[in-house]
């Protein structure tokens, strides 16, 4: 017999689930992302780099600024350019941005509703409607922040191989590090709503992430040791999903939020520190469902970091000088932290400037084999002690904790 | 009290920017909800009420037979459908990518072929009859707000009919084709957008689509030649977001 859970709602993208159970028990469970195939990296096959990462920002728009990051800093990397720190500084506030935006949008508009019991956000707002104007509040913020570093809210195409078609202006940069102070208040309430929850789904053993906290030129899982994709991460085709699955070490591992805290957790902001050491006991268990906790302190570190950067580049002042490019022939690997973890873009590029190969690893692809985890332990416990209802409700929620990106999973090409 | 209509949102294949977009109308999103009764918007939310829309939304490519089934869900249970976004108008960049789908898939999943029946991507469009398009990577959302107030009040929308230009004219911004010999698609490129991509001191890549009427593709084609840039990159760039033939 098969369960079949309808398409996922509140989840961006489309994808569904299937149940298989045999004698009476759960058997197996296939997530199949059923969004028709995109073809990014034949896209962008003969193309010339500089207009690569615009194209690559249309792979999703809820975070477009990383993948735009991701392809600048991997075509960069390729013909061996480094930036300096004040384009780097305004890369990073562009990603918070995203940060804000994506988890703010996760949290109070696709989670918070299974948290008080309504369908979605707009009829929750009924009862709860400061709280979910909050959740706008940092989500408009967050794309300010976009808009700014970007050119526009979504696919902006402002990220440049070598710095900035625009560069902010300093009253710009005063706004954002007021607003940031004042928004502060409100991440630290998310905090507490989703600190409060029950946890549920697998119980993850394998992490991996950047070795900086918004990006790295290596990767880093549990042992700390860094590493390249290559050595440790396997995809393969299924037949049942438009998107691959990865493996690390051949096991199912876990991108995102709580990864990122896990592993990174020195690196992050005093406030958003002090609120992973309250919450370090919970977080620790591993639990994909505290995804959603580690997102909401994410929320804090994002407005903290964005007003320490606006004050550092006030301190010193914008040059707005971009980096001059001269293509050769390389190859580079951009790793970005995008919300919803870890996303890689990976180029070759010929002497005149042209891609000859891409590859492009989404943090949905990475947490596939992770998601088909977690709702086989949930449908394993739920199966048979409560009714079907109850058991597919309570299953998307343990897919949503992933924060699951399905548009963008399914650009994954064959090497 | 007037009875609100019911509006439905359906996402075909895309980056999921245009469902998205609507949610970044913020408080106005709640002015709309004022005429406007939520009745199908996977992306926003668990309930579905309605079997019948008074106005559907459609955004993304027909990329798959999921796709195409849901496309005539929406147009066969609404009396006004808008397809939303350049994916749904014009096919954007993910219908750029020419092999046929058998290639497509072998290059990317390798032998095993078609696991779930893909197709070619395709505007919506090309499919069913919309009763209005609002194109753009992404869309301007003041134009979509417009529209649906318009509509909710028996109004036709307005249809912009003018390239880019005139828009960074309006802005006082420096044409960056002619200053900067930057390859910018704002003449032939149909306006809307505020000229985003030129307040950057960028080129427009052309993500609203050909200008209805007087285009002149082949002008354009004439003049990124003049500048320097080669037949193969002024061609790739025509046809990214609207399958331009120069």
């Amino acid at each position: 017999m098969i369960i079949e859970l309808r398409e996922f709602t509140r989840v961006e993208g489309n994808g569904k689930a299937e149940i298989v159970i045999e004698d009476g028990e759960v058997k197996e469970v296939r997530l199949k992302i059923v969004e028709g195939p995109r073809f990014f990296e034949l896209l962008t096959l003969g193309r010339h780099y500089y207009d690569v990462p615009d194209l690559e920002a249309r792979i999703c728009a809820i975070c477009y600024l990383a993948h735009s990051v991701a392809s600048v800093i991997g075509i960069e990397r390729a013909f061996g350019v480094e930036v300096p720190e004040e384009i780097q500084l305004l890369r990073e506030l562009g990603l918070i941005g995203e940060f804000l935006e994506s988890h703010a949008l996760h949290l109070y508009l696709l989670v918070a509703p299974d948290v008080f019991g309504y369908p979605d956000a707009i009829r929750m707002a009924t009862k709860h409607g400061e709280l979910v104007r909050e959740g706008l509040t940092l989500k408009a913020f967050g794309n300010r922040l976009r808009e700014l570093i970007g050119g526009r809210e979504i696919h902006g195409i402002n990220v440049k191989p070598g710095g900035f078609g625009r560069y902010p202006t300093v009253e710009e940069l005063e706004e954002i590090e007021k607003q940031s102070e004042a928004l502060i208040r409100l991440a630290k309430r998310a905090v507490r709503v989703f600190a409060g929850l029950d946890p549920y789904g697998e119980k993850a053993e394998h992490f991996v992430a950047t070795d900086g906290y918004l990006w790295g030129d290596m990767l880093i899982a549990e042992d700390g040791e860094p590493f390249h994709y290559t050595d440790r991460i396997e995809e393969h085709s299924l037949v049942y999903s438009f998107a691959k699955q990865s493996h690390y070490k051949g096991e199912a591992f876990f991108v995102g939020a709580l990864p990122r805290l896990l592993l990174k957790a020195e690196m992050l902001t005093p406030e958003a520190r002090r609120l992973f050491e309250e919450h370090r006991k919970k977080l620790e268990t591993g639990h994909v469902s505290y995804n959603n906790l580690a997102q909401a302190i994410e929320l804090v570190y994002s407005l903290e970091r964005a007003g320490e950067i606006a004050r550092t580049l006030l301190d010193r002042g914008i040059e707005g000088e971009n980096v001059p490019i001269e293509p050769r022939e390389g190859e580079g690997i951009g790793y970005v932290e995008a919300p919803r973890g870890l996303l890689i873009h990976h180029y070759r590029i010929d002497s005149e400037g042209k891609i000859t190969y891409s590859n492009i690893i989404t943090p949905t692809a990475l947490n596939h084999a992770m998601i088909e985890a977690s709702l086989l332990r949930e449908a394993k416990a739920l199966y048979g002690e409560t009714d079907e209802r109850e058991m597919v409700q309570r299953l998307e929620e343990t897919v949503r904790a992933f924060d699951p990106c399905i548009s963008c999973s399914v650009h994954i090409v064959k090497l | 009290m007037m009875e609100k209509l019911k509006l439905g949102v359906f996402e075909l294949t895309d980056c999921g920017g245009c469902a998205l977009n609507i949610l970044f109308l913020y408080e106005r999103l709640f002015d709309l909800l004022e005429f406007y009764e939520i009745s199908e918007f996977h992306m926003a939310s668990s309930l579905k009420t309605e079997n019948h829309y008074d106005v559907a939304i459609v955004t993304g490519t027909v990329s798959s037979h999921r796709d195409l089934e849901l496309l005539k869900e929406a147009r066969n249970h609404s009396n006004y459908l808008i397809a939303l976004g350049t994916c749904a108008t014009h096919g954007s960049v993910q219908a750029s990518v020419e092999l046929p789908i058998r290639e497509k898939l072998k290059a990317v999943y390798g032998d095993e072929g078609n696991p779930m029946r893909a197709l070619d991507s395709k505007p919506a469009v090309e499919y069913v009859a919309v009763d209005l398009a609002i194109p753009g990577c992404p869309y301007n959302k003041d134009e979509l707000y417009q529209a649906l107030m318009d509509i909710a009040k028996g109004v036709d929308p307005v249809r912009p009919d003018y390239p880019v230009c005139i828009e960074c004219k309006l802005n006082e911004y420096e044409c960056v084709l002619v200053k900067k010999g930057l390859p910018c698609l704002g003449p032939i490129t149909l306006g809307g957008c505020n000229a985003a991509c030129i307040k950057s001191g960028l080129g427009c890549i052309g993500c609203r689509g050909p200008l209805p009427g007087e285009v002149n593709p082949a002008s354009e084609y004439e003049i990124l030649r003049g500048l320097g840039y080669n037949d193969e990159y002024i061609v790739k760039k025509f046809k990214t977001f609207a399958r331009w033939e120069p």
